[in-house]
């Protein structure tokens, strides 16, 4: 028992009556339509940005992974294989570009839900107006664009150490790539939600890598179901635009629509576990949970 | 004893007193009409239960409470009583199993989106910002993810800022803050956009005192000067006793309490006073405490089992020719009654104290137990989800 009574107006705190004019607007500062959008994926930029600039090491580190991985590839398979590495270096190359794009994707955004349930801002962003799919759907659009420009770079660092000349028609290796990685992207938002349900999942993340790969080699065998899977048609007809220097109208409207339809498929379900496992975890109460 | 939504008006009053419910609507960022003579926030029958069978934990009990806006509303209870899985529930972060949350008007569940462009949250205290990123950093990110130009809202961060005595800070990265720094930086990052309504989960937990007054200030300023209604869960009952103009207590997941502290405090009022007496001086009582061989029982045993029987009187406690105890009235009527009974007794009144509860006694009174460590806390679903899924740290 204590011996006075404290009331919210006796208190430490003063109380002040009225409001500052002017100090909150509703509304004014709000921007509208796509504007609002612009200005959510220039955020994420700038926090992707500052996040790799803060993380020195980590960054330089992938990069470092990227280029040793392909340095060991080709140096360590000339010695072992010669000339039939040299003959099929123009796949490896473009193959290897492509794998570095997908894994970039992927891991981007299953990585991406991993660690913004260890930061326990995932909650926050969860609780975004535009609703967490699109929010994610921005950072993706960010991963994208940085897998692009580290893709740009490995590709340069291939064909420098390797002296092989391959054909770049970049409007053409842009669209193709992206129909390309959005299945990883929709494997990357499989696994997402698989992080918020069951959180540790990053050993599936490393192993998923490896079948990311073997995804990407997957147009070797001749067999054309095998383009059905994710990222198999994109490596497919990407090899053969930078091979033989061939141009989206060039090839043939089949193939793009194996592509386009692939992609649409895989991203739209991984997409939609995405959402349902999303939707669970929040049901079992896991949402901030890591 | 307990109160329940239905016996107690609730905080509205409250906050109609200080003549802040503003009777015009105002138009919304989207060019909606809002009507501020609405609850800001309106929670009907809310029901969580985690897991099955025998195992299952009911962690939201039907709870019901409508919040006005401008209103501070403390939730306290117990571990494990529901805080946090209410708070999370209300925001849809936990899917309820069954039950309506309206912030502003707007359905929660139906259109989360809109709902969350009028609601802030800071749910894990220090965690919930970007450690790597500098506060300004933040603040200008989650305004974006709010929806809102970070361009435009710099006034906003300056002044939160300064309010939070976060100026120097701005550009330091987070994780080269102190604690209560970081605290604070996780608040303003709730409040980086303008919102109608504020969740906190803990403002003040581990703060150091300076750092605690400072955001029991700025609390009190958004509700008094931005009319902003701020739901906070807290085991500081300070903070709750200062800050909260309505508390609601939460036990097993049900209300079991929700008004004013003052009038919670009121209600578990019982007019006990601690007295002091001592022999009249007709009996020759010196008044100067030393003991008078003719009255060591000054209280005799016969007077002192009338005023047990009579007041209820307990915690005798004699030193020198002076006697205190303590008697728990009821009616504060019955203290005259006492007074003449004492004096009939030959005894003169020293010194007589009010002992009133306060709100960590009113807590106890009604929840049955004692608050422990926040450290320790374990929301239900964390407890489920560890039972479901084994150890996940």
């Amino acid at each position: 028992m204590n011996t006075e009574t404290t009331t919210p107006g006796d208190s430490g705190v003063e109380r002040r009556s009225g409001s500052e004019p002017g100090h909150r607007s509703p509304g004014s500062e709000r921007p509208r339509g796509t504007g609002r959008y612009r200005t959510l994926v220039l955020a994420q930029v700038k926090k992707r940005l500052l996040l790799m600039y803060r993380y020195p090491v980590n960054t330089l580190s992938n990069l470092a992974v990227t280029f040793v991985l392909f340095g060991m590839v080709f140096f360590g398979g000339r010695a072992v294989a010669g000339q039939a590495l040299t003959d099929s270096l123009g796949g490896i190359i473009v193959g290897y570009f492509l794998w570095s794009m997908a894994t970039g994707a992927f891991s981007g955004l299953a990585w991406s839900v991993t660690r913004e349930s260890q930061w326990g801002t995932l909650e926050q962003l969860y609780m975004s107006p535009f609703g967490y799919g699109r929010v994610m759907l921005s950072g993706i659009a960010v991963s994208v664009v940085e897998s692009f420009a580290w893709g740009g770079a490995v590709l340069a660092f291939m064909l420098a150490i390797t002296g092989e000349s391959i054909h770049v028609p970049v409007g053409t290796v842009v669209v193709l790539t992206v129909f390309a990685i959005a299945p990883a992207v929709g494997i990357g938002f499989c696994f997402g939600g698989l992080a918020l349900v069951y959180k540790r999942v990053e050993n599936v993340f490393n192993i998923t890598q490896f079948v990311l790969l073997g995804l990407v080699a997957a147009p070797s065998v001749d067999a054309v179901w095998v383009r059905l899977l994710p990222i198999s048609q994109g490596s497919y007809l990407l090899t053969r635009s930078m091979q033989e220097g061939l141009r989206l109208w060039e090839l043939p409207v089949a193939e793009l629509a194996l592509l386009a339809g692939t992609a649409v498929v895989y991203f739209g379900l991984g997409y939609a576990t995405f959402q349902l496992l999303g939707r669970r975890a929040r049901k079992q109460g896991l949402m901030g949970h890591y | 004893m307990t109160t329940t939504p239905e016996q107690v008006p609730a905080g509205a009053a409250a906050v109609e007193e200080r003549g802040e419910s503003a009777d015009d609507g105002e138009s919304t960022a989207d060019g909606e009409f809002r009507d501020d003579t609405g609850p800001a926030l309106s929670v009907r029958n809310l029901t969580k239960t985690f897991g099955e069978g025998e195992s299952a934990v009911r962690a939201v009990d039907g709870v019901s409470l409508d919040v006005a806006p401008g209103t501070v509303v403390g939730v306290l209870g117990p571990n494990g009583a529901g805080k946090t899985t209410l708070i999370k529930s209300i925001l849809g972060l936990i899917i309820a199993d069954s039950g309506d949350v309206e912030v502003a008007g707007i359905d929660v569940y139906d259109d989360p989106r809109s709902a969350y462009g009028r609601v802030g949250a800071m749910l894990e205290g220090a965690r919930n910002i970007y450690w790597k990123l500098t506060v300004r950093e933040n603040l200008e990110f989650f305004a974006a993810v709010g929806g809102e130009s970070p361009d435009a809202l710099s006034e906003r961060h300056d002044a939160l800022l300064e309010q939070l005595s976060l100026t120097e800070k701005a550009d330091t990265p987070v994780n080269e803050l102190s604690r209560g720094q970081k605290q604070k930086a996780s608040l303003a990052c709730a409040l980086a956009r303008n919102v109608e309504v504020a969740f906190l989960d803990e403002p003040t937990l581990g703060l150091d005192v300076e750092s605690s007054v400072d955001l029991r200030t700025e609390i009190r300023r958004l509700a008094d000067q931005e009319d902003m209604t701020i739901v906070l869960s807290s085991h500081d009952m300070d903070v709750v006793q200062e800050v909260c103009d309505r508390v609601v207590i939460v036990s097993d997941g049900k209300v079991v309490a929700d008004d004013s502290v003052a009038d919670l405090v009121d209600v578990f009022r019982t007019f006990a006073y601690r007295i002091v007496v001592g022999p009249s001086a007709e009996r020759g009582g010196d008044g100067d405490g030393a003991l008078d061989d003719d009255l060591t029982t000054n209280l005799d045993d016969d007077a002192r089992k009338r005023l047990r029987e009579s007041y209820g009187a307990e915690a005798f406690e004699s030193r020198g020719d002076r006697t205190a105890f303590e008697v728990a009235l009821g009616d504060p009527g019955r203290f005259y009654d006492l007074m003449d009974d004492l004096r009939a007794a030959d005894c003169t009144v020293h010194e007589v104290e009010s002992v009133d509860p306060d709100l960590e006694e009113v807590f106890l009174e009604l929840t049955g137990r004692e608050e422990s460590a926040p450290a320790s806390e374990a929301t239900t679903s964390d407890r489920v989800a560890h039972a479901d899924e084994g150890d996940q740290s």
